[in-house]
């Protein structure tokens, strides 16, 4: 490289580098200008990615159904067609049949505690591009839709809305690393924060250190001032491994969802909710757990009743 | 680089930009996800000379900055993409011509977006933005590289025609 040449680059370099910290310097200032940017571009990309989505969803899962091209046969070929059709409409219905029984699940959660909510259908995914995780979803400020508002779905707790535009909102779901939601464990009451840690795993911490957390404690939403940005009492996760050492200031554990977030076609966005938390605990099945019942049979020597003692007959 | 080749640049980036927000976005890939916009801005500097790579690798992270899902600030991907592009313009000399040989030109825009990646992190966690836990940053890490590795090949004649295209008859 030429010396004139190796100094233009560099000033160049430097120019672009110090453009940047600017931007960077007036976003963290909070200057609008930048803020309004992304706003626009998610005006622009609304309609896009609306589009995108009602073609892909029922496509995306017609590739995998699909096989055996390349016969010969032309009657083979008519019937391939004749099968593709039908197909793609199958997996359409199967789309919307799936999309429905979320949307009436999640309905009947919040039914359950007299939130009013808005449902929306989620329309992207985000970025691989960085680190956090968000959903579009095709609802925004027309319907109603506010920023940091609680959004559910069937299982519960999904995350919280993050900016909206008129026809659209971008939630943060309760995976992402910054994602934090105040919360009670509905055996005991005490409260802790959960915090996401990009995972399918959730980290929680106890608030008061003299409290206990056992595996499989179930937790709720403790509610913020205004129902914004948590409503209380709705569903959050399951503790699966909890961390109670003496040595420690804060008890710790960890903890799975109930909602399945790399699953979700509905969710629902509480627009308001009563203003005490419901009367009982908006508890759904965990996913992954099946439940087994087993009857037990009448013994002769032991009682059913765990407070009876065993007796032996003479 | 010319202005008219700036304007191009910048349609290119932001069609990639509409495309990797709503189409590829919501391709679930089986570990993590795959950035096709990095992939071919990385692909792209590489294709340009000194100073085109640095212009192009601003112009690349000005278009990202405006994901209105990202929690970054504005201008943090110009920064590190800026940043990446310089360190292409300066040591493509020493490796030889990377878009002579496919496998190489795979290896590198596979290190360039990862060493992006890891850049955005570092320099996230330097302005306190939380990001997530090491397992987590190590699979989407390492599901980026290994989908840029796949899908490079993919797209790279018809990138490199592309390019080629867009070159003024004194840039050629």
């Amino acid at each position: 490289m030429a010396r004139g040449g190796g100094n233009r680059s560099r000033l160049l370099l430097v120019i672009l580098l110090v453009t940047a910290l600017f931007f960077i310097t007036l976003d963290l200032r909070g200057v609008s200008l930048t803020k309004g940017s992304r706003s626009v571009t998610q005006t622009i990309l609304s309609p896009v990615q609306r589009t995108v989505s009602t073609i892909f969803s029922p496509v995306g899962r017609f590739f995998g159904d699909v096989k055996n091209f390349g016969k010969t046969n032309a009657e083979l070929t008519q019937a391939l067609a004749a099968n593709k059709l039908l197909k793609s409409k199958l997996a359409a219905n199967s789309d919307s049949k799936g999309q429905l029984a979320q949307l009436k699940a999640v309905l009947d959660l919040a039914g359950r505690g007299n939130y009013k909510v808005a449902a929306a259908r989620v329309i992207a995914r985000g970025s691989a591009s960085s680190f956090s995780q968000t959903i579009t979803i095709d609802a925004g400020s027309s319907s109603g839709i506010r920023s940091n508002m609680t959004v559910i779905s069937q299982n519960g707790l999904v995350g919280v809305v993050k900016s909206t535009t008129s026809s659209t909102a971008i939630v943060m779901l309760m995976s992402d690393p910054s994602f934090k939601v105040g919360v009670r464990i509905a055996r005991s009451q005490s409260v802790g924060v959960l915090s996401g840690l990009g995972s399918t795993e959730y980290s929680l911490v106890l608030l008061d250190p003299s409290g206990t957390i056992k595996t499989g404690d179930i937790l709720l939403t403790n509610g913020s001032e205004g129902n914004r940005p948590f409503v209380p009492g709705v569903p959050v996760g399951v503790v699966v491994g909890a961390d109670n050492s003496a040595a420690s200031l804060t008890q710790t554990a960890t903890v799975n969802s109930y909602a399945n977030l790399n699953d979700l076609g509905v969710v629902s966005v509480v627009l308001s909710a009563p203003t005490t938390a419901p009367s009982r605990p908006l508890l759904p099945t965990p996913n992954p757990t099946v439940t087994v019942y087993v009857t037990p049979t009448p013994s002769p020597v032991l009682s059913p009743t765990p407070s009876a003692s065993p007796t032996k007959k003479k | 680089m010319s202005p008219v080749r700036i304007i191009y640049t910048l349609g290119f980036f932001f069609i990639l930009f509409v495309v990797q927000e709503s189409a590829v976005s919501l391709v679930h890939f089986p570990i993590s996800g795959f950035s096709l916009y990095l992939a071919l801005a990385i692909s792209l500097i590489a294709f340009e000379d000194h100073n085109g790579a640095i212009v192009t690798g601003f112009l690349a992270g000005i278009v990202l900055d405006l994901s209105p899902t990202s929690n970054a600030p504005f201008g943090q991907w110009a920064l590190i993409l800026t940043s990446v592009a310089f360190l292409f313009a300066v040591n493509r000399d020493s490796i030889a011509d990377v878009t002579s040989s496919p496998i190489t030109f795979v290896i590198v825009v596979a290190g360039g977006v990862t060493l992006a990646l890891i850049a955005y992190l570092c320099f996230g966690a330097l302005l306190g933005e939380e990001n997530g836990s090491l397992g987590h940053d190590a699979t989407v890490l390492g599901g980026n590289l290994l989908w840029t590795v796949i899908f490079t090949p993919m797209f790279l004649p018809a990138l490199r025609k592309a390019h080629e295209y867009s070159l003024t008859a004194r840039e050629r």
